[in-house]
C-alpha cells in the first residue's frame, strides 16, 4: 500500500456554464494527505474545496489530472474507492424518513454487508455515536448536531480507510460543534483512518488537522502542518502579517480573526485585530506593487 | 434500495392513499356524466363503466407515474443522492430499485381501482387472466411513466418544472387517446394521433383482457401484439433514458 492515502497530481476541473462559456472549478491541484492523518482542506465559498472531495470521492469526474485513492485511481478503479472510502456531504446524508437504525443497516446492505452483519455494525455505531436513545426516531426528526453525528456514523459503517467530511459543523450551534470536534478527534485516533476535513473555518482545521492545505480560484495557497504554515505574533498569538505565506491565506478567508484560535473572544470573528486587519493583511496584487514602485513608496 | 423506497411509501402512506381517491372520483365522475353513452351499439353489453375502468386504470397509472421523480428531486436536495453514487452500487441498481418500488405499488393501486370498478358495476368477463393481463399492461405503462419522470427530475433537478411538464402531458395524453372514447366517436385528427398515443395501447390492452375479446378471438391479435411489443419497446427505451439521466447528472457534479 502506498504510504499517502490521497495522491492528487495537477488535477483541473472546468465546468461548461453555456455554449461558449466555462468555469475553472480546479486549475492544477496537487497534493499528498499521509495515511492515518488529518487532513483540512480549507478556503472560502467557491474555492474548489467541495470539487476537489467530489472528485476523491468518485462524484466527480476531473477534466485532466489524476488522483488516487489509497492506490486506486479515482477514474479507471472508481468501484475500488468506493469501497474504501466514507463520505459525510455538506448537507444531511441520510434518509429523513428512515430511522437511525434503518439508515445505518441501509447504508451497510448497500455495501454488501450480510443482514446479519449489518444489524450488528449499526448496533455496534449506535452505542458508539451516542444515538441509544434515538435508534427508533425518524432521522429527519433529530436535531441538527445528532443527525451529524449519524451522518458520520453511517459513512463509518463499513470502516473506511479514508473519511470525507464536507464541512461537517457548518449551521451546527457552538454546542453541537463543539461535540462534532470530539467526534472528529476520537476518529483522528484511530491509526488506519485518514480523515479528509473540508472546512472554511481555520480555527477549526487549526484544532483537528494534521496538515492543513487552503485552495482559492482552483488553486493552492498553502499546506503545510497548521504550525509550519503560520508564524504567530506573540502578542496575540495571531498569525504576523509579516509571514510570507499566511498573509496569502488569510486573504482568502471569510473572517479573517476566525484564523485565529488564541484572539481574545471580543475580537474573534467580528473585530480583527490588528495583525489581521485586511488593509495588512491583504496581499498586495503585482498591479498595486507596480504602481507603488512608480511613485516611490515601499 | 427498493426496501429503502418501500419503507418510505410506508411513512408517508397518505401519498398512494390518495392517489386512490382520484379514481374513485373519476369514475363515479365520467359514469354518472356519461351514462347514457352505454346505450350505443359500439358499448356492446357492459356499458359505459366496464368500458369506462381499463381508462381509468391507466389514468391512474399516468398520475403517479408522473411523480416518480419527486423522490429524485429530494435526495439530490438533500445530499443523499451524493450518498448513493458515492456507494459501491451500480448506476442501475439506484434506478431499479425505485422502479420496482414504483410498479410494486403500481399493481396494488391497480387492484383497487379494479375493485372499484366492479362495486361501480362493471364485470370482466376475461377473468382471472383477464386482469392478470390488465396488470401487466398497467405495468408496462407505468415504467414508460415512471422512467420518463425520473429522468426529466434527473434532467431538470426542479420540482416545479417536474410538476409543470407532467400535468402538460397528462392531461393531453389521456383526452387524446381511447381513455373514455372509442376511436370512431372521436374527430379524425384525434383518431390519428391516438393510434400512436401509448396511453391507447395499454388501454386496448387492457379492456381485451377484462372484456375477454383477447380470449374469445374476436379482438385484433395482429394489433395487440404489436401495441404490446411497441409499449415493451418504449419501456426500455425509458429505462435507458432514466440511466442515460443519472450518469449525465453524475458527469455535471
Amino acid at each position: 500500500m502506498s504510504a499517502a492515502a490521497i495522491e492528487a497530481e495537477n488535477i483541473t476541473k472546468t465546468y461548461r456554464t453555456g455554449r461558449h462559456r466555462s468555469i475553472e472549478a480546479l486549475r492544477g491541484l496537487s497534493f499528498e494527505v499521509p495515511a492515518g492523518s488529518v487532513f483540512g482542506l480549507l478556503g472560502p465559498n467557491g474555492a474548489g474545496k467541495s470539487t476537489t472531495t467530489k472528485i476523491l470521492t468518485t462524484l466527480s469526474l476531473p477534466s485532466s489530472g489524476t488522483a488516487r485513492v489509497t492506490g486506486a485511481d479515482v477514474v479507471r478503479d472508481a468501484a475500488t474507492v468506493r469501497t474504501r472510502i466514507g463520505y459525510v456531504s455538506q448537507g444531511a446524508s441520510t434518509d429523513p424518513l428512515l430511522t437511525v437504525r434503518e439508515n445505518l443497516e441501509l447504508a451497510a446492505r448497500l455495501r454488501g454487508m450480510p443482514r446479519s452483519e449489518a444489524a450488528r455494525r449499526a448496533t455496534r455505531l449506535v452505542d458508539e455515536f451516542g444515538l441509544r436513545e434515538n435508534v427508533d426516531r425518524a432521522a429527519g426528526k433529530l436535531s441538527g448536531g445528532t443527525r451529524r453525528r449519524l451522518d458520520v456514523a453511517t459513512a463509518l459503517v463499513h470502516a473506511p480507510r479514508v473519511l470525507f467530511l464536507d464541512e461537517p459543523t457548518t449551521g451546527l450551534d457552538p454546542e453541537s460543534r463543539a461535540a462534532m470536534w470530539g467526534e472528529i478527534r476520537r476518529l483522528a485516533g484511530q491509526e488506519s483512518l485518514t480523515v479528509v476535513l473540508t472546512t472554511h473555518y481555520l480555527e477549526e482545521a487549526d484544532r483537528l488537522a494534521d496538515r492543513i492545505m487552503i485552495v482559492d480560484h482552483g488553486t493552492k495557497v498553502v499546506e503545510g502542518t497548521p504550525a509550519s504554515s503560520r508564524r504567530r505574533s506573540p502578542e496575540t498569538g495571531c498569525a504576523s502579517s509579516s509571514s510570507n505565506r499566511m498573509p496569502n491565506a488569510r486573504a482568502v478567508l471569510p473572517h479573517p480573526c476566525w484564523a485565529c484560535a488564541r484572539c481574545s473572544s471580543r475580537s474573534r470573528g467580528r473585530r480583527p485585530c490588528s495583525s489581521h486587519a485586511p488593509t495588512t493583511a491583504r496581499p498586495r496584487s503585482a498591479r498595486s506593487s507596480r504602481r507603488s514602485m512608480r511613485r516611490g513608496s515601499p | 434500495m427498493f426496501r429503502r423506497w418501500i419503507v418510505a411509501t410506508w411513512r408517508q402512506v397518505w401519498g398512494p392513499a390518495m392517489s386512490l381517491l382520484q379514481p374513485v372520483i373519476w369514475i363515479v365522475l365520467f359514469g354518472q356524466v356519461y351514462t347514457a353513452l352505454g346505450s350505443l351499439p359500439v358499448f356492446a353489453d357492459g356499458g359505459y363503466i366496464a368500458y369506462l375502468v381499463p381508462g381509468i386504470l391507466m389514468m391512474t397509472v399516468l398520475y403517479s407515474g408522473a411523480w416518480a421523480g419527486t423522490g429524485y428531486i429530494d435526495d439530490m436536495n438533500s445530499g443523499v443522492m451524493d450518498q448513493l453514487l458515492s456507494a459501491p452500487i451500480s448506476r442501475s441498481a439506484i434506478i431499479t430499485g425505485q422502479l420496482l418500488q414504483q410498479l410494486v405499488i403500481n399493481v396494488l393501486q391497480s387492484a383497487i381501482v379494479l375493485g372499484i370498478g366492479a362495486l361501480a358495476g362493471a364485470r370482466y368477463p376475461g377473468g382471472v387472466v383477464g386482469i392478470l393481463f390488465a396488470l401487466v399492461a398497467a405495468t408496462l405503462l407505468a415504467t414508460v411513466f415512471c422512467c420518463a419522470s425520473t429522468a426529466v427530475a434527473l434532467i431538470t433537478r426542479n420540482q416545479v418544472a417536474l410538476i409543470g411538464l407532467s400535468q402538460m402531458i397528462v392531461l393531453p395524453a389521456t383526452f387524446l387517446s381511447t381513455t373514455m372514447m372509442p376511436a370512431a366517436l372521436l374527430p379524425d385528427w384525434v383518431q390519428a394521433v391516438a393510434r400512436w398515443n401509448p396511453m391507447t395501447w395499454a388501454v386496448e390492452l387492457a379492456r381485451t383482457g377484462l372484456d375477454g375479446t383477447l380470449f374469445n378471438g374476436s379482438a385484433d391479435a395482429g394489433l395487440l401484439l404489436a401495441q404490446g411489443g411497441a409499449l415493451l419497446g418504449l419501456a426500455a427505451l425509458a429505462f435507458a433514458w432514466t440511466l442515460r439521466a443519472i450518469r449525465g447528472y453524475q458527469r455535471s457534479l
